[in-house]
């Protein structure tokens, strides 16, 4: 086994190596020139950047397939890319590689709704499949906050999640077949051809789907879609602090209501939504929480009622639901937009990813705000609370001397207090590029050897997006966890921020 | 322990461990002297799948059924495998939750084999199958190492997805040790209506109307191709909503008679559900595309059923049950004619067949197109091909 990232030298490089490539995809599909490379070299986690040699946009399987096999040819390293809109990295090129962005496959290919399945193509944008089908009244489930720009092929690589997986499930229920193509070149089907259940053999989808770009690039996905809900009653509840809040939501967990989204918001990320956005949300409360409920009718009644019980008594200073549908729709759009907001509130900002018990949620965001305190910083919380899915935001200056660096201290000290409640590195945003060293932290030497046993079956000579998710020394040191600079960044290829 | 055979093989020895070091252990040292081995549960799914190609141990995991961390208000719950799904149930009663996924026998059948055959019945239309439910897995790996995946968290993406992997691999890639689980309540309520048609195709008009109406059933099944039994689970008010909206609305639309059931008919339906998946020497369980109207290709060639035909015609699935054989080309002709049918996305996967015609007829039928991944990873992680070998799709 070899692993080729790090020391590639590309078979051709520059105007030769465009040439090869644009044989394939078209001239101008495919990039070379620094200045055009450079919207390619991060994605969503900015603080690394990385030049690919080359950035190519197939607009068919079969493009990619040929672009995969010259790559292969060429001993080049394949980083897939989506719309960019990851947040570990998971795009983040590797030293001499190339980027095989899908964002010209963007069409919605089938619409079947007597299968209830929806035939896509990578870059389609994931609420453009939504937009699809609302006619017809159905609907594709997983909304990551990202929805309105991010695409399937990423959803699909990334396993994305979003508020509404509580009651629905993440992205892996929802896919039932794939068309990929390997390392090789080779495009295989994998999972159901069209609709239906019990696909022979080894859950090939289950397994592709959250692989981060190391197993294959998605190239089609069969999709489930959902008949919309009878009705959707959604719950506005403010608190005096998180304590309250997050025991609401741990009673409403416990009590066996299953909403379809319960969402949090503490007092720093209040504030920086209702800069942003405008809604009108109460400055002087310490959370609020955004609960939908949904389903049949008299159910959702039922429901909502018992909901609002457990809210008031876990102390809520007010429980309500939206006026009318253009204020819920408000209300939501103010916490999908809550990442973005927070530039209102701080020049920078980190946003972390992890999972606790849902039965933990007040200790732990007090023993995160006391963490952050002890460095002088301010964390702002906006989150997944239904399902334990943590996203504090370690906010900084960066034009302050060592804040950066302090910030990413603090925000690699709450994965470990999310290790430490029995929790997850990574509740949707993937372990990418930014959390690998921590993965050996949450799984021992057997388990990621056994993890790495499923990623060579696809991919023996480890060429697609290496340098991810797996914890190396070269990349972490001979202790998992620590930071050590990238190699990419010593050899002066990349820089941070 | 006496009388176990896997797919017809018997094994030389039966081992059971008391305890995952133990299983561990064991398996280790099979391997280390390349001999073959199997991991069996309860026992219920014996049947199914082609006849090992070698057999040295069965390695009984019932001993193996220990609640290892059971978190009520989380609603999560971590079992190793051997544990049966009664006691399960038992457990998780007490606490008014369960883990909703159907078995024929749950006495006897674990939580282990549940998982390595990806067992499901009605419920599947409200709370899928394993796959949906798992979210951890602790295994030993054919070479006797023992590996995690997932977690004990609802949400979770770090690292591969074994648990995953593990649902439905039959043994094949080691043993399932430990399993956790995302729970649900038990619901208030539980009503039924059964529907029935004067005509062909009432079924298929009748789950349209369901999805119209935008109702949400606990399960939807077919039996005998003429009578549908509707149930609705939830709050007592959602659930009377619900059963009006079956009776009145849905049974007029697809002009079928309808009537809810008694307590006691539904649980006899339910029974005549298991006996489709537990009686008769040749049992099949069809896929196809939902609307393909899957239940319509149960003619299983000139050989009388024992149980009642039973479909989930939302999802796509038929059950049959056979005491004799089919007539020549019987198997085949039926894999032909799904297949044509649904433009070769179906497949017909025998359950369970006598001993005897073991060799005569493959289990699965055609191999997916992904199949050089799937052997690849078999033998990534059984490189000797000792962990049930050929049982599974393909020879895997």
């Amino acid at each position: 086994m070899t692993t080729v990232a790090g020391s590639p030298v590309p078979a051709a490089t520059g105007d030769a190596l465009h040439r090869r490539f644009a044989a394939i995809v078209g001239a101008k599909n495919a990039f070379v020139a620094p200045v055009e490379l450079r919207t390619y070299e991060c994605d969503g986690l900015l603080g690394y950047r990385v030049r690919p040699e080359i950035v190519v946009l197939p607009g068919s399987t079969a493009e990619v397939s040929a672009c995969v096999k010259l790559a292969r040819e060429l001993g080049m390293p394949v980083v897939p890319r989506g719309a960019g809109t990851g947040l570990s990295g998971g795009a983040l090129p590797s030293a001499g590689c190339i980027v095989i962005g899908l964002s010209r496959m963007k069409q919605i290919l089938e619409v079947d709704l007597p299968n209830r399945v929806a035939r896509v193509q990578p870059g389609v944008i994931n609420l453009d499949i939504t937009r699809a089908l609302a006619a017809d009244g159905y609907f594709y489930a997983p909304d990551p906050s990202s929805q309105s720009v991010c695409t399937i092929g990423g959803n699909v690589a990334e396993n994305s999640g979003g508020a509404h997986c509580l009651k629905y499930g993440f992205t892996v229920n929802h896919v039932l077949g794939l068309t990929i193509v390997l390392p090789d070149g080779e495009v295989v089907q994998l999972g159901s051809n069209a609709g239906e259940p019990d696909a022979l053999g080894y859950d090939l989808v289950g397994v592709v789907v959250g692989s981060e770009g190391m197993t294959g690039i998605i190239t089609e996905a069969l999709v489930r879609v959902l008949r919309t809900a009878q009705r959707t009653q959604t719950l506005f509840a403010t608190f005096p602090s998180t304590d309250e809040a997050g025991d609401a939501v741990s009673r409403v967990i416990a009590s066996g209501i299953v909403p379809a989204a319960i969402e949090m918001c503490d007092k720093l990320a209040i504030e920086a939504i209702v800069a942003a956005t405008g809604v009108d949300w109460p400055l002087d409360v310490g959370a609020l929480l955004l609960m939908d409920v949904d389903g049949v009718d008299a159910e959702v009644e039922d429901t909502a009622a018992r909901a609002r019980e457990h809210l008031t008594a876990a102390g809520a200073i007010l429980v309500r639901a939206p006026k009318d549908e253009a204020e819920r729709l408000l209300a939501w759009k103010g916490r999908k937009a809550a990442f973005a907001a927070m530039g209102r509130i701080s020049p920078n900002y980190h946003v972390q990813d992890g999972v606790i018990p849902r039965k933990e949620i007040a200790k732990v965001l007090r023993e995160i705000s006391a963490l952050a305190a002890k460095e002088g910083l301010r964390v702002a919380n906006v989150f997944h609370a239904g399902d334990g899915n943590l996203h504090p935001l370690v906010l900084y200056d960066a034009r302050i001397d060592g804040q950066e660096r302090k910030a990413e201290q603090v925000a690699g000290e709450i994965l470990r207090i999310c290790l430490r409640y029995g929790g997850s590195v990574t509740g949707e945003h993937g372990v990418g590029f930014d959390k690998l060293c921590y993965l050996g932290e949450q799984f021992s030497a057997d388990d990621l050897a056994t993890m790495q046993s499923v990623r060579t079956a696809f991919d023996p000579d480890q060429r697609f997006n290496p340098d991810k998710v797996f914890p190396t020394p070269r990349l972490c040191g001979d202790k998992p966890g620590a930071y050590v600079a990238h190699v990419t960044e010593t050899t002066g290829e990349a820089g941070r921020g | 322990m006496t009388g176990i055979a896997v797919a017809g093989v018997v094994p030389r020895d039966v081992v059971t461990p008391r305890s995952v070091d133990e299983l561990a252990q064991i398996v280790r040292e099979l391997h280390d002297a390349r001999k073959p081995f199997a991991f069996v549960g309860g026992g219920t799914h014996l049947a199914l799948g082609n006849a090992p190609r070698a057999l040295d141990t069965v390695i009984r995991m019932t001993a193996l059924d220990a609640v290892v961390d059971y978190t009520p208000e989380d609603q999560t719950i971590t079992v190793e495998a051997g544990i049966t799904l009664a006691e399960l149930d038992r457990v998780l009663e007490q606490h008014g939750q369960m883990l909703p996924l159907d078995v024929a026998d749950r006495t006897r059948a674990t939580v282990g084999g549940l998982v390595a055959t990806n067992a499901y019945g009605r419920r599947r239309q409200r709370y899928g199958t394993a796959k949906d439910l798992i979210v951890g897995v602790g295994i030993v790996r054919p070479d006797g190492v023992r590996a995690r995946g997932g977690g004990k968290v609802v949400k979770n993406v770090a690292g591969f997805d074994l648990p995953k992997l593990m649902v439905g691999s039959l043994g094949t890639l080691g043993a399932i040790a430990t399993v956790t689980f995302r729970l649900y309540p038990i619901s208030q309520a539980t009503r039924a209506a059964a529907l029935t048609f004067a005509h062909a195709g009432g079924a298929a008009a009748a789950t349209r109307a369901l999805l119209e109406r935008q109702l949400e059933p606990e399960s939807v099944a077919l039996y005998n191709d003429d009578t549908l039994v509707v149930t609705v689970a939830g709050t007592r008010h959602g659930v009377d909503a619900q059963m009006t909206a079956l009776l009145d609305g849905v049974a007029p639309a697809c002009s079928a008679r309808a009537r809810e059931l008694t307590e006691l008919e539904r649980e006899s339906y339910e029974q005549r559900e298991r006996a489709v998946r537990r009686d008769g020497a040749w049992r099949l369980r069809i896929a196809a595309p939902p609307a393909a109207g899957v239940a319509s290709f149960g003619a299983f060639v000139e050989a009388p059923p024992v149980a009642v035909p039973v479909a989930y015609p939302l999802l796509g699935v038929a059950l049959h049950a056979h005491a004799d054989a089919p007539a020549s080309n019987g198997i085949d002709g039926l894999r032909e004619r799904v297949a044509a049918e649904t433009r070769g996305a179906g497949s017909v996967v025998i359950a369970a067949m006598p001993d005897a015609a073991r060799g005569t007829v493959d289990a699965w039928g055609p191999s997916p197109p992904s199949f050089a991944l799937m052997r690849a990873l078999k033998q990534n992680f059984d490189p000797y091909g000792l962990c049930n070998p050929g049982r599974f799709v393909g020879g895997l």
